[in-house]
């Protein structure tokens, strides 16, 4: 798979032109008449897949004149195995490509699944919509034939360290501010293409999944014995623009491809059913210390606001060197939309911007061009209701239903850190760890190497 | 008089929610997400696409049901304000199918819980061995019967294509037809 070869693709046979996906594409990237098959400007398409999500134009059983159902499973990169319907919008799927590899003997197998995951992979299974599975994921990764189930909410973690120093820098050295999370590609590639001179407001961090492939072919490789070019990554994220940024060339700094291939939460439950795991009658399992260690702080990551609550939990105590009055940030939760905050931290005020929906960014960075931004860093994410919403979630079938799984999936989320022993990123012992034993400091000469990237301006 | 759903061919955009709500409404088991649904979707509307004009047709439950009244063993009946299929009874003869004025009765593998049911009597004749041969039945729309909310379709649908005709609509609807020409005669005098 290359860049060019589009993740996000409009079945032609069975698009009825409804357009209800044109309605939500952030960036105007579906184009064609009404009632006639839609297609996807591969350019302007930041992969986020909420048209993936919004199609409800699926193939009926025995329609004349269309490919069979095989034909199909094949050209999307589905399992044969896969029972579920297929519809005109989907993402292609590398599940078949995770099977043959987890049959290689010779390989070292690691995973990783983002914070979103753990909240949605069961409703796939039957459970309740939201429902807090990430014992069973655990368990069944393990199943699967993973050497190593390892986490994205530990790099989550090891992200704030990165990215609330960098902030500190920045506003206590003079960088360019408002600073930007960069843990969205989907809000990266549109930064790339819409608002390249807006690009150094980026965060140079990488996403916890690109942190995770660097980490886990380098300290992973060394403090498992193996060497690093027998290391099979897999992630597994609610994103379907998780798979076109671990393609991008510059994602690399551990010698090989840091994350070999990226699967959706849908394309892992797929895996599951196809091995013959029974999901629900999984015992609750760990994940694999210490690359799976960690807090609240990096499962908050899966929601809107939660990047920014975390990075305010460990940035207070850096600042303050005193331990945060209230670990429960209410001021930056909520739904769609634009928030703002002030934060007291210390002597500094800190403002803050969280924008979900990529859509409602644009007048944002309106008003940054024109200078009339008044704050210091803005957390982005393009789905509704940031990750818990991805395109590469568990569809819900009916419009209805849908405010109800986005509410669970954010409560779970939320429940899930409350319940949490360690609820802030620095105090995670792993975290504490891997800068002792290889990273050394945040923002230090690894870190740079292997944490953090640079940004491509595009169109 | 018989309740009934009819689209509005105007209004509908083909987006097919309707269909999938309708399949979900049937399932038996609560079904939230795409990957939890493991046998085909079997809608009871079905949505039609022309180039000049898409709606999907169901079920008119027609006074006099013509599919009831040509079934051979009385698989098809009046139940309050509908007309409804059983499956336990129905052979699969498809004579309803034949006499349905609109196309709404279709003829479908019948799922329990995912899986397909196999029926009791003739089995498929493969050499010595006679192997099991799937149930197929009438299949049509029951209003969502067994749906506290009423019709699925109706709930579903963005564009809001869906009217759903009661007796007592239908009572009002007339008068107001009738008013209507009592004004316009009274405007042509």
């Amino acid at each position: 798979m290359s860049l060019e070869t589009s993740i996000i693709k409009i079945d032609q046979e069975l698009c009825t032109g409804c357009q209800r996906c044109v309605e939500v594409c952030p960036v105007n990237a579906i184009q064609g008449k009404p009632g006639e098959p839609q297609t996807i400007d591969v350019e302007r398409c930041v992969v986020c897949g909420q048209c993936v999500q919004k199609c409800n134009s699926y193939a009926p059983a025995f329609e004349e004149g269309i490919a069979s159902r095989e034909t199909k499973l094949a050209e999307r990169g589905l399992l044969p195995s896969v029972k579920e319907p297929l519809f005109a919008a989907y993402n292609i799927g590398h599940a078949e490509v995770v099977k043959e590899g987890l049959v290689n003997k010779d390989s070292f197998k690691v995973v990783q699944c983002a914070p979103a995951v753990r909240v949605a992979l069961g409703e796939d299974f039957g459970l309740p919509l939201g429902a807090l599975t990430p014992g069973k994921m655990a368990a069944a990764l393990r199943r699967l034939g993973f050497d190593k189930v390892y986490d994205t909410n530990f790099t989550a973690d090891l992200t704030i360290m990165e990215e609330g120093s960098e902030l500190i820098k920045r506003v206590t050295e003079g960088g360019t501010l408002p600073m930007f999370t960069s843990c969205c590609p989907a809000w990266v590639k549109f930064v790339e293409q819409a608002y390249p001179d807006l690009i150094d407001h980026l965060s140079s961090c990488k996403s916890p999944q690109q942190m995770a492939g660097a980490v886990f072919k380098t300290y992973g490789a060394k403090i498992n014995n193996v060497e690093p070019a027998k290391v099979f990554s897999v992630s597994v994220m609610p994103c379907t623009c998780k798979k076109f940024e671990c393609e991008r060339p510059e994602m690399g700094d551990s010698g090989y491809q840091d994350v070999d291939v990226v699967l959706t939460t849908r394309e892992l439950g797929q895996l599951i059913k196809d091995a013959g795991i029974d999901f629900a009658s999984l015992p609750e399992e760990e994940f694999d210390a210490p690359l799976g260690t960690y807090t609240g702080a990096g499962t908050i990551f899966g929601v809107t606001g939660g990047v920014m609550e975390a990075a305010l939990r460990t940035g207070y105590e850096l600042i303050t060197k005193k331990p945060i009055p209230n670990v429960d940030i209410n001021l930056v939760r909520g739904g769609e939309g634009v928030r703002k905050a002030t934060v007291q931290v210390g002597d500094l005020e800190l403002k803050v911007a969280i924008v979900s929906g990529l859509k409602n960014v644009v007048p944002v960075l309106e008003d940054i061009k024109a200078g009339k931004a008044d704050f210091h860093f803005m957390e982005v994410m393009t789905c509704p209701v940031g990750c818990v919403s991805g395109g590469g979630q568990p569809k819900v079938l009916l419009e209805t239903e849908k405010e109800t799984a986005y509410k669970n999936r954010t409560a779970a989320t939320y429940e899930h850190d409350a319940k949490l022993p360690l609820r802030k990123s620095h105090e995670n012992p792993d975290i504490q760890k891997i800068y002792a034993e290889f990273l050394e400091e945040p923002l230090g000469h690894e870190s740079h190497h292997l944490l953090h990237t640079k940004y491509t301006p595009r169109g | 008089m018989n309740t009934f759903v009819v689209a509005n061919p105007n209004k509908c955009i083909g987006c097919r929610s309707c269909e999938i709500a309708c399949a979900v409404a049937h399932l038996g088991t609560s079904v939230a997400t795409a990957g939890a649904v493991s046998a085909p979707f079997q809608p009871r509307l079905a949505l039609v696409k022309t180039p000049m004009v898409t709606m999907p047709i169901q079920c008119r439950q027609c006074e006099d049901a013509p599919c009831a009244n040509v079934c051979p063993v009385k698989a098809i009946s009046h139940q309050g304000d509908r007309i409804i299929v059983d499956t336990e009874i129905c052979i699969g003869c498809k004579t309803c199918m034949l006499a349905c004025p609109l196309g709404a009765m279709d003829m479908v593998e019948e799922y329990t819980d995912g899986e397909k049911v196999y029926q009791d009597g003739l089995k498929v004749s493969l050499g010595e061995e006679g192997t099991e041969k799937e149930k197929v039945v009438a299949h049509k729309c029951d209003l969502c019967k067994d749906r506290p909310g009423g019709p699925a379709c109706l709930e579903v649908c963005v564009a809001k294509a869906f009217v759903l005709v009661q007796p007592q609509s239908m009572d009002t609807s007339i008068k107001q037809r009738r008013a209507a020409s009592v004004l316009e005669i009274a405007r042509s005098r």
